[in-house]
């Protein structure tokens, strides 16, 4: 018979406040099996701790069950006192009684009866529990950094500052992301590029950091340390090491009509281009859809122009596959889609624009040149209206639910910026609340209303109306319930932020998980803020949820730190809760390689005796390197001859049972 | 049929004296006239014994498991429904392709026992034969001419695969495609215009025969495990208990784990001694499989995977698209 210790944990309030202690106590005392029992106020504390190897030694505890959090808060904690008092810790099986309990339940009687029944489940487990020895595993000491945005540059920047190196992949044809796009930065108006440019150079002449611009995450294999990507580097059709960058390709290309992804379609761009003059790596790209080489095979003037012979029509994409020990996920984010919002004229009218349009109407390398122009008519606006939380806390299916959370901050700033250079343009702000916590964030606001007179109304905007060469604005100010109408010459929309269209599907590639927003989803909200489920990868930036700047870089550094980390170990312990072959039972079907998501099931030939002969016969084999412990093959096999080790078919059947009882 | 008949006596006694195989698989008669049972021959002169009639519905791929551990090639005798249970086991890694020689034989449907002994015609009946569409029934008084559509078994009635699938020679002309004027999944809308009340009280008392004599696993070319999870105590799935659960239990179980590789043979329902329509059970999960993912006939080719087997990201989520509990 075992010798199995509970330990109880009231988890202060948290599990006491509404599980019977002492009733779940003698409930597991009269458990088989069941020699000692205990309870603590904080059973992860020290004491609690030491409770738990005090028992074990005193009592010869062979298995010990902790009554307490889920086993994602503190199964490792507990596993790491059992073994340092002599007991493997595998032989520790967590209860929860919290997250799965206490938190859930209201009513104390029916709370303290499912506490029992899972104490009850997890001594059942605990019973068929087998010592288990992790293997070990090497770190490739590379990282691969998904995003060359902000966030990507600096979390790029630190590891490589570490002494590993890193891979920035990149979809567009730069690095940069949204901040190079950006005018100046709140809340000290300093600005953008002259602060993120140097740190783009910084990323390109790294001797540790190597650039994928304008390539994509095709698949991703392997686990953590060991991560195997593969990255398609789209057609450039510019040879990047004969480029010099002199520009005379994209001055000479005729064919002008694309707009400009960086000016946000302010401005016109050619077929082949360079995203903006600072971009990096300073290597035109050839729009092939714009092209009329490729269009109708006409032209090819860029080639001829070409001093240095750089440009490749044949080109084709390449696959390159590369070895990591960590991934950091840096996609960002991007601005939603306005056309739902019919109440602002957006799609019909030029002069009203989003913020990030704003944005390159007020940069000194924007299209007018820093100089503010009414995109109608290049007049100067009198009166400006910036709308703000469009889309964004919003429960109606055309937005989202969710504060944006840069928008009140950048929408101050573009009132300032206005003010500042235009003092006599009027500048209202529409707004439902303003929120600006933050260091700074709050007096930087203030600023606006109290020393540039910019208008704030608390209420909505009803609707824009195109009067003339006019907007007329129709809000209501919530305060005073007036109804407001203003001759706008232009409207400023603060598009709600979103996550990126294709994060899903990254995530899938990836096998991490996304919010009902699709933003990544961080491992805890609280603890564990930059890691996500599956080990080795990490968030940076709004791809996580909206940010702001300071927030982005500050992850940014800690995402880098989580994998400088794992990348310094050098080595891992194997996750021993692997899939196991009875190879007597394995029929050879192999349905569980086609179900193993990390490719961690082959086949193989073994020989067998079977009624004095021997025979031949096909059976899975799982590598044990590769399995995670999804559990996924014990469930395809009609067999049952995998079973998943520290999980077994039985373990599962006996907590069943349990709690059946 | 008595010409193929001959044929593959031939190609049997031939395939045995050239030393192409060590082993054929056929049928042979038995003591009654519907009495068509499997025989293992490895002599050229027990080839003679061979028949190929209107009875010998006996499915002969799932022998070849056990045949071929012992290293030798063996040749078999296959009809539509038999093949695709042949591809299903290749597919399953349980049968070598390169020991085994298939003789194909597209096969004009055949008669069930029952329907005859029902319809009063089994008294005295010495000899049962058939053409194309005729049976003819022999008995000391006589002869009786009756279609042949009268007597087929359920299953040949709707099967859509009279011809083998796969083969290495095929013994006879294909038969045409059974234009059956059934409606294919007939039974299944049965059970399915039922109440779920109703559904439920139908199985019950169904699974409620069961004598779990595994007839219906045994001869299921699906269920072709090294050890079923059933009979292996340390699994701890199968109570011992003679209750109705175990027998729920079980064929429940059966059923999904032969989701999506049941080649639709109609075996289990024919060997059950206490009449339990088992294949009705299969036949409702292929049909829903066709409804979600496409049509998929296990066994027709073995290069393509099974729908329940694989995950594609553009396939349907039943939980969305039905709504639960329904048909």
């Amino acid at each position: 018979m075992q010798r199995i210790g509970v330990f109880v944990c009231w988890c202060g309030t948290n599990i006491a406040g509404t599980v019977d202690i002492d009733q779940v106590k003698q409930a597991a005392e009269k458990i088989p099996g069941v020699v000692n029992v205990q309870d603590y106020q904080y059973m992860c504390s020290e004491v609690g701790q030491n409770l738990i190897k005090n028992a074990i030694k005193e009592q010869k505890l062979d298995r010990v069950v902790i009554a307490s959090c889920s086993p994602r808060m503190h199964e490792a904690t507990f596993r790491k006192a059992a073994k340092s008092a002599g007991l493997n810790p595998y032989l520790v099986e967590i209860a929860n009684i919290r997250e799965q309990c206490s938190w859930v339940h209201k009513n104390k009687e029916e709370a303290t009866e499912k506490a029992i029944a899972l104490v009850r489940a997890a001594v059942a487990k605990a019973t068929l529990n087998t010592e288990l020895v992790p293997g070990e595993i090497g770190v490739e000491p590379r990282a691969l950094e998904i995003g060359g945005g902000i966030a990507g540059i600096q979390t790029a920047l630190d590891i490589a500052e570490a002494g590993y190196k890193v891979d920035i992949i990149e979809k567009t044809p730069s690095i940069g992301g949204k901040m190079a796009q950006i005018d100046k930065t709140f809340p000290t108006l300093d600005c953008s590029a002259c602060i993120l440019t140097p740190k783009m150079v910084d990323a390109s002449t790294h001797p540790n950091i190597n650039l994928y611009t304008y390539s994509e995450v095709e698949a991703v294999q392997g686990y953590v340390g060991n991560f195997e990507v593969t990255i398609r580097q789209k057609a450039r059709s510019v040879n990047a090491d004969k480029c010099t960058g002199c520009g005379i390709c994209t001055d000479k290309c005729p064919s002008k009509k694309a707009e400009s992804e960086f000016d946000e379609g302010l401005r016109k761009r050619g077929a082949i281009y360079i995203p903006f003059p600072q971009a990096v790596p300073n290597v035109p790209v050839i729009d092939r859809e714009e092209c009329l080489k490729f269009k109708t095979g006409k032209c090819g003037l860029c080639e001829r122009v070409c001093p240095s012979g750089a440009i490749e029509f044949n080109q084709e994409d390449t696959l390159v596959t590369q070895k990591y020990g960590a991934i950091v996920v840096a996609t960002g984010y991007d601005l939603i889609n306005l056309d739902k919002f019919g109440e602002y004229p957006y799609t019909e009218h030029p002069d009203v624009i989003t913020s990030l349009e704003f944005e390159r109407l007020t940069s000194a390398a924007g299209p007018t040149a820093g100089k503010f122009l009414r995109p109608s008519n290049g007049n100067k606006p009198k009166k400006v209206v910036f709308v703000q939380c469009v889309g964004s806390r919003d429960k109606s299916s055309r937005g989202k639910t969710y504060c944006s959370k840069i928008c009140c901050m950048y929408t101050a700033k573009h009132a300032m910026l206005i003010k500042e250079k235009y003092p006599e343009i009027e500048v209202y702000v529409f707004y439902i609340d303003v929120r600006t916590p933050g260091k700074n964030f709050d007096e930087f606001q203030r600023r606006a209303v109290e020393e540039y007179g910019v208008n704030y109304i608390k209420g909505m905007v009803g609707k824009v109306f195109p009067e003339g060469d006019k907007l007329q604005v129709h809000g209501v100010d919530a305060l005073s319930s007036e109804t407001l109408i203003i001759d706008a010459d232009m409207v400023v929309l603060a598009a709600a932020t979103k996550a990126k269209d294709d994060a899903q599907e990254l995530g899938r590639k990836l096998s991490i998980s996304t919010d009902a927003n699709n933003f990544f989803t961080e491992a805890h909200p609280k603890l564990r803020p930059v890691e996500t489920h599956s080990a080795g990868i990490y968030l940076a930036g709004a791809c996580q949820g909206p940010k702001d700047i300071p927030e982005t870089v500050a992850q940014s550094s800690a995402a880098a730190a989580k994998a400088i980390g794992l990348l310094n170990k050098g080595k891992l312990v194997n996750n021993p809760c692997v899939s196991q072959v009875d190879e007597q039972i394995c029929s050879g079907c192999l349905a569980c390689t086609k179900m193993c998501p990390y490719e961690a099931i082959s086949s193989q030939v073994i020989e067998v005796k079977e009624q004095g002969k021997i025979v031949k016969k096909t059976v899975a084999h799982v590598n044990e390197a590769l399995c995670q412990g999804c559990g996924g093959c014990t469930v395809t096999c009609r067999a049952g001859a995998l079973d998943l080790k520290g999980f077994m078919n039985r373990q599962i059947l006996a907590e069943v049972d349990a709690i059946c009882l | 049929m008595e010409k193929i008949a001959n044929k593959v006596r031939e190609t049997a006694r031939l395939a045995l004296a050239n030393g192409e195989v060590n082993k054929i698989l056929g049928w042979k008669k038995g003591d009654f006239w519907y009495d068509s049972y499997p025989a293992f021959i490895t002599e050229e002169e027990g080839t003679a014994s061979l028949i190929w009639d209107s009875f010998c519905v006996a499915n002969l791929s799932k022998y070849l498991i056990e045949q071929l551990k012992e290293d030798i090639k063996v040749g078999v005798f296959l009809k539509g429904c038999d093949a695709r249970a042949f591809n299903q086991l290749l597919k399953d890694n349980r049968v070598d392709r390169d020991k085994v020689v298939i003789y194909g034989l597209p096969c004009p449907g055949m008669i069930d026992p029952e329907k005859v002994k029902k319809a009063g015609l089994a008294k005295g009946l010495l000899d049962v034969q058939k053409s194309e569409d005729e049976v003819v029934f022999i008995t000391k008084e006589g002869e009786q001419k009756f279609s042949a559509r009268e007597f087929a078994y359920d299953k040949c009635l709707t099967c859509q695969y009279p011809n083998p699938v796969v083969y290495d020679e095929l013994l006879a002309e294909e038969v045409e495609r059974n234009n059956t004027t059934e409606y294919f999944y007939q039974d299944v809308e049965e059970i399915e215009k039922m109440s779920p009340d109703e559904r439920f009280a139908y199985w019950v008392e169904q699974f409620s025969k069961c004598i779990r004599c595994n007839a219906c696993r045994n001869v299921c070319p699906a269920c072709s495990c090294e050890k079923c999870i059933f009979d292996n105590s340390k699994a701890n799935v199968a109570g011992k208990a003679k209750v109705d659960s175990e027998e729920q239990f079980f064929h429940i179980v059966r059923a999904y784990h032969v989701a999506g590789r049941c080649v639709d043979c109609g075996e289990c329902s024919r060997v059950c001694p206490v009449g339990i329509p088992l294949a009705k059970l299969n036949r409702k999960i292929i049909k829903d499989i066709t409804e979600f993912y496409g049509e998929h006939n296990a066994g027709v080719n073995p290069s393509l995977d099974a729908p329940l087997e694989t995950f594609k990201l553009e396939d349907i989520d039943p939980f969305e698209t039905r709504a639960k509990g329904g048909k």
